[in-house]
Parts: C-alpha cells; structure tokens; sequence
C-alpha cells in the first residue's frame, strides 16, 4: 500500500527517439482507484511498466511513499500486476500459484498456508486450491493472478493491464464488482489500464486519458464527462460520443451558422478553429423552435433509452432520450441545448468560458 | 461419402505402414539366414522358404567370425546419455539467456551467438576431426569414454540451444516478467517458473541429442583405438570380404531398438499437443 508519485516522467525507447511517454506529473493516492484509459498505443502499458519496474524510464523518478524507487528491481518494489492474457505457473496448482510470491520472499510454510487460504476464501478460490491451475478458465486465471497481489499484505500498489479482454461479458462484470470490493476492504491503490471507458468509469474514483504519450486529462468520472478538456476526450469518454459542431465568431459571441446555439465569446479570444460541442445526453427534443433542426435518420435502440441521430448539414447529431420518443425517421425534429451544457473548443482545447 | 473418404484414409495408412515396416521384417528375416539362403532370392517366411539358423545372432555375442556386442553396446549407451544430458544442461541455460537477455560483442548480437552455436553442424565433421584429436591428446583422453563425452557435448549442444531458444521464444516473457513481479531472483524464476513449462521443448531437444549421439560413427571411429569401441564402430568391425548380411541385420536390430522404444514414448508427447509450437 503506496502513494505512488511519477516526478516529471518520461520515455523514450532509444535515445533521441520520439517520446513513447511524454513528461507528465502524477500523483496517485494510497488506496484509491484510478484508470489509463486511451487507445492501443497511447502509452499507458509503457507507463505500467516503468511503474512495476519492467522498464527503466529514461527521464524523471518514480516515488513509492516519498521513496524514490527509480532504480529498484521489479522484485524489491512489492507490486503485482494482472496481464491482459492470464499468465498463471502451469505447473503449480491454484493454491501453489497463490503462495508463489511468499514462497519467493521466504516466507514461513505456516504464514503461506494461512494467507493463501484467506485470500483463496475471499476471491471463491478455496474449493478449488488443490486443483493444476492450467486447467481454469480464463476468468478464474485473472482471479487467480490477483490473488498473487493480495496475498502480499504490504504490496504496494495492483496494477492491472486490461485484464477485463480475454473475459466473457457477464463474468467482466462480477470481476469487475469483485476488484471494486477487495480495493474497498483492504484500501489498496489499484491501477487499471484499459481502452474500454465504460471500464474506466464503472471502475476508477479517478481516470487519467492519454493519447499519443500524453495525459491529456486526468479527472473523476464526472469530470471527464462534463468538461472535457479536450475534443479528444469528449469524443472519447461517453457513448455516444461528444457531438461537435463547427463555429465562428461574430461580433461577441461564438456560433454555429444556422442554428442558435451560441456562447458568449470571451474578451480576447485567440485565432483558430472553433468547434461547438455537447452531450447526446444534455440535447432534449423540442417540440417548439428549437438551437437547431434537423431530420432524424436513425434511432438506435439502447433499453431504457433511445438514440436519434439527426443530420444537420452533412453532420450527424446524436441525442439521447429517455424512453420511446414519438419521432420516426425521416422526421423533421427540433432540439435544444442548454447555453450552459456547451463547451467551446480552440483547436482541439477546451475554451474555459468565465 | 464420408465412409468412402475414410476408407480412403484407412487404405492410404496401411499402404504407408506397410512402406515403413516392411525393411523392418525384411531385416527380422534376414537376421534368421544363412549365406545360402540370402543369396538365393527373395524368400522371407522362415521354415516354408528357409531353414532358420541362430548363427547371425550369435555372431553378435561372441559367436564364430563374430564379436561380443555387449560392452560397446554399453558403452554407447553411456556416452549418448552422458552427453545428452550434459549437452540439454549447458544448452538450455544458454538458449534461456539467449531468449531472455541481450547480449552484444561488437557488431554481434543474440541472433549472431545463436547462428554460432548452429554454425559447428554445418562443417562437415572431418574438419573437426584433427583439432579434437589433438586436444584430446593434450588431455590424455584419446580412447577414453570421458574423452569421447567430451566430444558428444561438444557435437550436440547446438542441437540443444538451437531448438531450446526457439522454445523458450515461444513461452511468453509475461511469465518471467511475473514471477519476478512475485519476487523471484531470475536463476529461480528460471528453475521454478520457465523449465517446467519447458518440458516438451526439453523431450524434442533430448530426443535428438540422443538419436544424434547413438548414430555417429565418425567420432567413434576416429576418437577410439583399442580400449574403447561403440557400437557403430563395433557392427563395421563384423564385415569382412563376403557382407554377413544376416549378423549384420541382427546388428541393425539391436542398434535400432533402443530408438524405436524412444520413438514411441516420444511420439505420445507429439499427440497429447503437448509439443505444439515446439519445433517447426
């Protein structure tokens, strides 16, 4: 158990090669739950692996409780990780898989036995502890590989690299209920990298996107959805994504040509590219004149709700609304947009309008 | 159709059992005959076409004009295995350093280490023929069985680190990678964690050692005088100017035995799956 600090990290693979990590400044806090979240090859495995000690960062520290451990070995700095592709000792069985790491650091017979089979009870294990570990399924594999992490009362932090894939949709959700328990009891800091952002959100008090080796936002849940730093994440976080519309400013104020949704411009507002964007979940259908018309040319069905996409001059406006809505395609609709619910983006960035 | 096509297969098995066992049955028979009744054509079914006779076989153990097949037979056993066992030792630690650490002398790299290992079987034996000689002079080991070790390790560790490294290629670094994230020095990670998910990697690299080993004549031959005889050496030791077909097929037998029983113990590895990806 940890707080972890990243001081002015960064990576490259080979000197003078482009960052695969650009510097960043993290701090992640004893037992709380964060997330990566990006697309393949953002750099968020890049970022794990110089946390857990697998790579040596070519720039900056990493701190473990004001300990800096930058140069420690894997072994020494008491982490456990959970691999995309459930990696398990074949050879053991569960119960020697879950006392692998304290056999490793010494540990006396009677300490593994009892802690192995407390962990094994806990994660449901513990009918099957005498069982070769090669013949589980891939659900109860990834379990076992966290088991390995709590065995460690002191380990530091669990890292877990989109272990969530290879596992069939109902089992994702009971391990993902489990990782939130077992981080609640026993208040250990938990990293999870994934691409998936309903994982992130469902899962992490704090989420950190990245792309192209970058942080580009870090933030709660909540955060990241309502004020987007950047178009990337707007289009990234909720689905359906961020709508966006291209804007322009006249006289004072930004708007989209054509429809009324405007925002009050801010006194010196740099030149460049101005996009207009929103949620489908803050858009409502209007049955008065609405910010913008348009005509709907699908509906997604989605439950409790419905999608309506609506064309607008050759973009698609997506919104969504609760229960079955009364339009059919091919309709014309009208929706409108709270001033407050849009966001102004400059060149990809968020405008922070007053 | 189905029962058609699966005839098919059935007749085509057959057809490829009788190709492969009959030199086999041919060899059984003629292991049985004498001079005349070698000569005399093709007639294999003992009793109906020949009078069976003892004399080929015991040829092999001390018989008239024959040899005692005993101790060299022993003696290849105990060179093969020696130096298999040492040859699967050396080359499996080297090909997991291979597989998992980088080295560099220079310009030369893993691959270039790996290609050097392979490289000592792409000359043909009798380059190496005088310069082991003279070292096993040098060492006093010439017509020894440690000297004659000594050159089977040296002649089948490439075959071990040749299909080790490509094994160990195959078993994924997260494996590694964890149980160092356990806390596991590397050398126990290596014993505990890699070498038994190594096993069948292990019985394909032991397995050719051990054929490699048995078959060579050229090292016998040329490392041995008096003292010491293998097997090989010792069945070329029965020909004289008329070929004793029938002690040698008795010979071929016995030689062949030990690798027919290795092949079948193999082989039920090979079908379990247990050796997929294990050599391409």
């Amino acid at each position: 158990m940890a707080e972890i600090v990243l001081e002015r990290l960064a990576h490259a693979y080979a000197p003078g090669a482009p960052y695969a990590l650009k510097p960043l400044q993290l701090t992640w806090r004893n037992g709380g739950t964060y997330a990566l979240l990006g697309p393949s090859g953002c750099g968020k495995s890049t970022m794990l692996n110089i946390i857990s000690g697998l790579l040596r960062p070519s720039e900056g520290r990493v701190l473990f409780d004001g300990r800096d451990v930058t140069a420690l070995d894997t072994g020494v700095r008491n982490i456990a990780q959970v691999f995309q592709v459930p990696v398990i000792y074949k050879s053991m069985t569960v119960g020697e898989n879950l006392g692998f790491p304290l056999v490793c650091r010494g540990a006396p017979a009677a300490k593994i036995k009892a802690r192995v089979e407390a962990v094994a009870e806990r994660l449901g294990l513990a009918p099957i502890l005498s069982k070769p570990a090669n013949a589980l399924t891939a659900d109860l594999k990834q379990l076992v590989s966290l088991g390995r992490g709590l065995v460690r009362e002191d380990v530091a932090a669990i890292l877990l690299d989109e272990p969530l894939t290879v596992i069939d949709p109902q089992l994702k959700f009971d391990l993902r209920r489990i990782l939130k328990e077992i981080n609640e009891e026993f208040r250990l800091t938990m990293v999870l990298v994934t691409h998936d952002q309903t994982e992130a959100l469902t899962f992490a008090e704090e989420i950190v996107v990245m792309n192209h080796g970058e942080v580009v936002q870090m933030g709660s849940p909540t955060e990241l959805f309502e004020r987007p730093e950047t178009e990337h994440v707007g289009w990234f976080i909720g689905s359906p994504a961020m709508n966006f519309l291209p804007a322009l400013l006249e006289k004072d104020r930004i708007i989209v040509p054509g429809t009324d949704l405007s925002v009050a411009a801010p006194a010196a507002l740099p030149q460049g590219n101005l996009k207009i964007g929103f949620r489908p979940e803050h858009a409502t259908l209007s049955p008065m004149a609405g910010d913008l018309e348009g005509k709907v040319t699908r509906i997604w069905f989605e439950g409790a709700d419905e999608v309506l996409g609506i064309d607008w001059n050759a973009h698609r406006v997506k919104v969504r609304v609760s229960g079955t809505s009364p339009a059919r395609i091919g309709e014309a609709v009208s929706i409108a947009v709270p001033t407050n619910r849009l966001c102004v983006f400059l060149d990809g960035r968020r405008l922070h309008l007053g | 159709m189905r029962t058609f096509y699966l005839s098919l297969k059935y007749l085509a098995v057959v057809l490829w059992s009788a190709f492969v066992i009959f030199p086999f049955l041919w060899m059984l028979s003629t292991s049985f005959k004498t001079a005349n009744a070698v000569t005399a054509g093709a007639k294999w079914l003992p009793w109906v076409q020949f009078e069976p006779s003892l004399a080929g076989w015991q040829s092999l153990f001390g018989g008239v004009g024959g040899i005692n097949i005993v101790k060299p037979y022993l003696n290849s056993g105990i060179v093969t295995l020696s130096g298999s066992a040492i040859a699967l030792v050396l080359g499996t630690l080297a090909a997991y350093g291979l597989s998992r650490f980088t080295f560099k002398a220079g310009p030369l790299g893993n691959g270039d280490i790996t290609f050097f290992f392979i490289s000592q079987r792409i000359m043909p034996p009798i380059v190496l023929a005088i310069p082991f000689f003279l070292m096993l002079r040098f060492l006093g080991l010439l017509d020894t069985l440690p000297g004659l070790i000594l050159i089977y390790v040296a002649m089948l560790m490439p075959i071990a680190v040749w299909v080790m490294v490509d094994f160990f290629n195959s078993v994924p670094r997260g494996l590694d990678e964890m149980a160092w994230m356990d806390g596991c020095a590397p050398v126990t990670t290596f014993v505990r964690v890699i070498l038994p998910n190594a096993v069948p990697g292990l019985v394909v690299a032991a397995m050719f050692c051990v054929i490699f080993g048995w078959n060579d004549f050229f090292f016998a031959f040329t490392m041995t005088f008096t003292e010491v005889q293998l097997l090989p050496v010792s069945i070329v030791a029965l020909n004289s100017s008329v070929t004793p077909w029938w002690s040698l097929s008795a010979a071929a037998i016995v030689s062949v035995a030990p690798l027919a029983v290795l092949a079948f113990v193999v082989e039920r590895f090979l079908s379990r799956g247990g050796l997929a990806g294990a050599v391409r």
